[in-house]
């Protein structure tokens, strides 16, 4: 009886969780310009249309500039404050992880109406750079917390160790610690990625015409020009998504085996 | 290489007092073993030697020079860890070459002297290996070579046998003392398994919450215990609580305690209360008194266990007060319940501290 439960529960959920993708995405192929069942015929000129025309190309561009600024940046930013949240004591560990995590309990609008405001009193107005401090501040929690997990997961006599053999606290950081610690900011590193990626509503905010990001040119599409190849953004977003879930499945089974 | 001299240490957590005026005299070259039950402090005093306590009091000194401040990191002292502690992301190779890399050797000597130590522990052909391709033993061994290959002057062992089982260990003690001898580095070792303790140590240190009871050799310690605990500890023993009295004629002392009357003839001895230990296999067990210069208690068998090579038996005296001892089991055990005599020489007995 637990089997007919489990295997309809999961069903259920399936078809609850992928249905709706399943019935848009093959309008990505539609030979027609009107997102409408049935189709007209099996096209790719959409995809062409994507990665030739200039709204939808320079986007993607600047959509991959920033989440890698916001990449590297979040990185650097939330792997030190982890690695300074480990040295200190228990309650200041509390502290300090409550104060590194918060900004992902604010609300997206509440953080773009802010940012806006404050990068606008600073000069700094909207653009590249703006967008990539605003998603870094949004993204390097997840890698505090990525890279916290994992060095809370190594076992302490391996520091010890080193140090009884003469090694430095330096020494020991880049031998022992890190690699051990890899599979934490790689982790965080794909989350701080695919979080800038996909970041629509602080990007609206704070970007310029001219940087204007992939997520941004989508839903502006959506009120203006409602075509296949919306869809075919759709698809390749959801494709990418799930080549980071393949990604970051690969990395937890490599920390686990490292054990 | 010199020696160690542990002075007065004292250790407190917070109101916790851990070590009690701790003090050893350490040469270079000893295998000694810190042995005591969990609580005993034997690996508190390991973690203060190591570096990674402080001591509240008291002071530490490796041939005159002081040590205690110093950081694990400048100490040059191995250490083998309970777990073993090899660093799962690198080969047996660079496990044994780290001490070697963070001394910056050259690439020949570090070769070398990396298959030196593995040949040492007999684990050359896994040289490429990682840490979890390796059984248990085989990571101690390589925990060993690690903490050996820089040529430490001191050797601390924390219990680095307590995840193996019965035959590895005895197997391992064996190779420890091997290597032991071979180098001459000084060994400190700490286990709660006494048997260990008396297979390889050349000295113990008995410890019992924050003290050192007694420091000797296992032959001492188990001959000629100082306190009840040490007695108690070390191998078995039956304990019997009296005092030392005068004899009919007045000079010398027996000792008369818990239905028991040993005529001991001592003169070097004060008067009063004192603890007396028979081991079990100061004891002989026969279906008759034994005879003249021997004591014989008759006795019932309660219940007994067999060895194989001897039995042993524990058995009630008259006085209804239970004692052990070990009989010859080649031609067959005593029943429970049969009636025995319990013999041994008055020489035979051991007066505690």
């Amino acid at each position: 009886m637990s089997r007919v439960i489990y295997w309809a529960s999961l069903t259920l959920a399936f078809v609850f969780l992928v249905a709706p993708l399943l019935i848009v995405l093959p309008l990505a192929f539609n030979d027609s310009s009107f997102l409408t069942y049935p189709m007209d015929g099996f096209t790719f000129r959409w995809f062409g249309v994507f990665f030739t025309a200039p709204p939808w190309l320079d986007s993607l561009y600047n959509s991959f500039k920033v989440a890698l600024g916001t990449t590297l940046i979040a990185v650097l930013v939330g792997g030190l404050a982890a690695m300074g949240t480990m040295l200190a004591g228990k309650w200041g560990q509390r502290l300090l992880s409550a104060l590194f995590g918060s900004p992902i309990v604010i609300p997206s609008v509440v953080m773009g109406v802010a940012m806006a405001y404050a990068f606008g009193r600073m000069g700094l107005g909207s653009g590249y750079l703006s967008l990539v401090m605003a998603h870094t501040i949004l993204a390097a929690p997840l890698v505090f917390l990525s890279v916290m997990t994992s060095l809370k997961g190594l076992d302490p006599e391996l520091d010890r160790a080193a140090a009884s053999m003469g090694a430095s606290r330096w020494f020991r950081f880049h031998t022992v610690t890190l690699p051990l610690a890899m599979p934490g900011f790689a982790t965080g590193a794909l989350f701080a990625f695919i979080t800038s990626f996909d970041e629509v509503v602080v990007a609206l905010f704070l970007a310029s015409p001219q940087s204007q990001t992939l997520p941004i040119v989508l839903f502006s599409s959506l009120r203006d020009r409602l075509e296949p190849t919306i869809v075919v953004v759709a698809l390749l977003l959801s494709i990418v998504s799930f080549l980071f879930i393949l990604a970051l499945n690969h990395l937890q089974k490599r920390s686990a085996a490292a054990r | 290489m010199s020696s160690l001299e542990i002075r007065k240490i004292n250790k407190f957590y917070g109101a916790n007092q851990a070590l009690f005026d701790v003090s050893l005299s350490i040469g270079k070259g000893e295998f000694v073993t810190l042995l005591g039950p969990s609580g005993s402090g034997k690996t508190t005093l390991l973690k203060i030697l190591a570096g990674f306590e402080h001591v509240s009091d008291g002071e530490i000194t490796l041939g005159g020079r002081n040590i205690t401040e110093l950081k694990p990191e400048t100490r040059n002292f191995g250490l083998v860890f309970q777990g073993y502690a090899l660093f799962p992301h690198m080969s047996v190779r660079d496990n044994i070459a780290y001490p070697l890399k963070v001394r910056r050797k050259s690439r020949d000597e570090i070769d070398q002297r990396v298959k030196d130590m593995l040949d040492l522990v007999q684990l050359t052909r896994f040289i490429d290996r990682r840490p979890n391709e390796l059984s248990g033993g085989q990571q101690q061994r390589v925990a060993l070579a690690r903490a050996l290959v820089f040529k430490p002057e001191v050797l601390l062992l924390d219990e680095p046998m307590s995840a193996l089982d019965k035959k590895l260990r005895v197997d391992l003690q064996e190779e420890l003392r091997q290597i032991h001898h071979t180098l001459g580095t000084t060994f400190i070792n700490v286990t709660h398994d006494q048997e260990e303790a008396m297979h390889m140590s050349d000295r113990i240190a008995v410890m019992d919450h924050g003290r050192i009871e007694q420091f000797d050799s296992a032959f001492n310690l188990y001959r000629n215990p100082k306190t009840r605990f040490v007695a108690d500890f070390i191998g078995k023993s039956n304990i019997f609580n009296g005092e030392m009295v005068r004899d009919a004629v007045g000079r010398a002392l027996d000792f008369r305690g818990e239905g028991l009357e040993v005529p001991l003839g001592l003169t070097d001895r004060a008067q009063g209360k004192v603890e007396l230990m028979l081991r079990p296999e100061d004891l002989t067990i026969a279906t008759e008194p034994a005879g003249a210069g021997r004591i014989s208690l008759p006795a019932t068998v309660v219940s007994s266990t067999y060895s194989g090579d001897r039995a042993l038996y524990l058995l009630k005296l008259a006085s209804g007060r239970e004692i052990s001892a070990y009989g010859a089991a080649r031609a067959g055990i005593h029943a429970d319940g049969a009636q025995v005599y319990v013999a041994f020489a008055p020489s035979d007995v051991t007066l505690i501290g």
